[in-house]
């Protein structure tokens, strides 16, 4: 049978009771997700809304209301090291439904931004920040949808950086500016050689 | 003819490069209800909310303005097909219009290519300035219909980025603002003659979005399937949606489906452009519905 990643050995792992020690916390990174997610997960007295609201959380181990906590409690390394911080699939129904009007999905969002810094990323990401380096779209156009376009009385290549390559280098200097494609190059590199 | 609304067209990607017949339908269905679709030259990707925003929110933020820029400079609202891209295109708008400090961060990026971002410009999704009276409305819609969809059973997705966060969303309408048990598609779809149907968890998202289709393909299907289960429920015989990366998970996430679970639903996925053109009578091939991974046949057989 097929299986998402880590699960049920993932659960189990996670079930264990553990200890925490002062010593696992940084302080400072409660206030970096504040400051990046422009949000205030230090007011969540979880509820537990945003878990059941979760589209993810029933077929995983991953729990946003856990998730909020570690930020609180400043746990830095053990919420950016942990896989389930990619299962977010960003629908924003905890963000809609918080009580205490905080975006948890922001929340995510910021220490997905935090975990980048740290080279922590699944490859996708970067191969599409590839993809738009090289043709400005992250779904690049292609042989079998430009015959498809003409039949329709379109151009083969939308008007876009596609039919204007001209503009992809000022995408190029964007992304540049900020060093993307030089990281998710060596990234990309590191994992598949 | 009245005046013509007129917008900068927001492409995308996955509309002009895998469901180009969305892209057509917009244009020539808009057109016959008052709406005037420009090209917006040299967009980019709107850049893709999750992957980009995942990865650093400040290029997100520059990237979006640099296509916002591009409207601004054609002194045109934009208007687009893709929740996902109004999460971007709309977002990073109301954000640099409402952060002096995110405005000129983006704008210290923006100079190294002689650009500047203003904050000039609105953004809209196509649905919802269709549904909108002042734009153009339910009625204008069902009086442009040469081609009823009667007898059909039309269910909706409606997304998550269009609509949520409530609280990050700003609509003229009140029906738009409503993410928990919305009604307005439905009665898009209503005035082209189908019955809109109501299922267990609409408002559920389609499994793709955040980067978690490229992350984990089996847990992203997993969530479309808990979806397609619904659908079944009630019978259907079509899903119709507003987004075209959610019709991509929802189109070919059934071929995945089948492929990794062994279950095949066969139901035909059509953005809402391509249902409004099947009814204002554009032809399976005006709409390029053979591109489409679950083949269409037996909705079309129902509608033509």
């Amino acid at each position: 049978m097929v299986r998402s990643k880590g699960y049920p050995e993932a659960l189990e792992n996670k079930l264990i009771d553990r200890v925490l020690y002062d010593s696992d916390r940084s302080p400072e990174f409660t206030k970096v997700v504040e400051e990046i997610s422009r949000t205030i997960p230090h007011m969540c007295y979880q509820c537990g809304t945003c878990t059941a609201s979760c589209p993810s959380a029933p077929r995983s181990t991953y729990r946003i209301r856990k998730f909020v906590r570690r930020v609180v409690m400043g746990l830095e390394n053990e919420a950016l090291t942990d896989p389930d911080l990619w299962l977010c699939t960003t629908c924003y129904s905890c963000t809609d439904r918080c009580p205490r009007d905080i975006a948890p999905t922001d929340v995510i969002m910021a220490m997905r931004n935090l975990a980048f810094k740290r080279d922590i990323i699944p490859v996708n990401f970067l191969k599409t920040v590839q993809a738009i380096y090289t043709t400005g779209h992250g779904v690049p156009n292609n042989d079998v949808n430009r015959a498809a376009r003409k039949k329709l009385g379109l151009e083969a290549d939308p008007p876009t950086t596609h039919k204007f390559p001209q503009y992809i280098k000022g995408i190029q200097k964007i992304l540049d500016y900020y060093k993307l494609k030089a990281n998710a190059d060596r990234i990309v590199k590191e994992r598949e050689g | 003819m009245e005046n013509m609304h007129e917008y900068a067209f927001y492409l995308g990607c996955i509309a002009p490069n895998r469901y180009p017949g969305a892209e057509a339908a917009a244009i020539r269905t808009s057109e016959k209800l008052g709406v005037k679709l420009l090209p917006l030259e040299g967009a980019s990707c709107c850049p893709a909310p999750g992957a980009f925003g995942s990865i650093d929110l400040n290029v997100w933020m520059a990237m979006a303005a640099r296509n916002l820029v591009l409207a601004e400079k054609m002194k045109k609202d934009i208007a687009l097909v893709c929740n996902g891209c109004y999460k971007s295109i709309w977002e990073v708008n109301h954000k640099l219009k409402h952060n002096d400090d995110l405005r000129d961060r983006v704008n210290e990026v923006l100079k190294e290519i002689d650009m500047e971002y203003k904050g000039t410009i609105n953004v809209y999704h196509l649905a919802e300035l269709l549904y909108n009276p002042e734009i153009c409305g339910v009625e204008k819609i069902r009086g442009s219909i040469t081609n009823p969809l009667t007898g059909t059973r039309i269910a909706v997705h409606y997304g998550c980025h269009l609509m949520k966060p409530r609280k990050d969303r700003d609509f003229s309408v009140d029906a738009v603002s409503k993410t928990e048990a919305p009604h307005w598609m439905e009665e898009m779809v209503e005035a082209l003659g189908a019955e809109a149907v109501e299922y267990r968890n609409k408002m559920q998202c389609c499994g793709a979005g955040g980067g978690v289709r490229g992350y984990d393909i089996v847990h992203s299907l997993d969530i479309t399937n808990e979806k397609l289960i619904n659908l079944k429920e009630v019978g259907v015989d079509a899903l119709t949606d507003i987004c075209p990366f959610c019709q991509l998970q929802f189109d070919r996430g059934q071929i995945e489906i089948q492929e990794k679970f062994g279950v095949s639903y066969g139901l035909p996925v059509l953005h809402y452009c391509e249902l409004l053109g099947l009814a204002q009578g554009m032809s399976p091939q005006e709409l390029a519905l053979d591109l489409h991974a679950i083949n269409c046949e037996p909705f079309l057989a129902k509608v033509l």
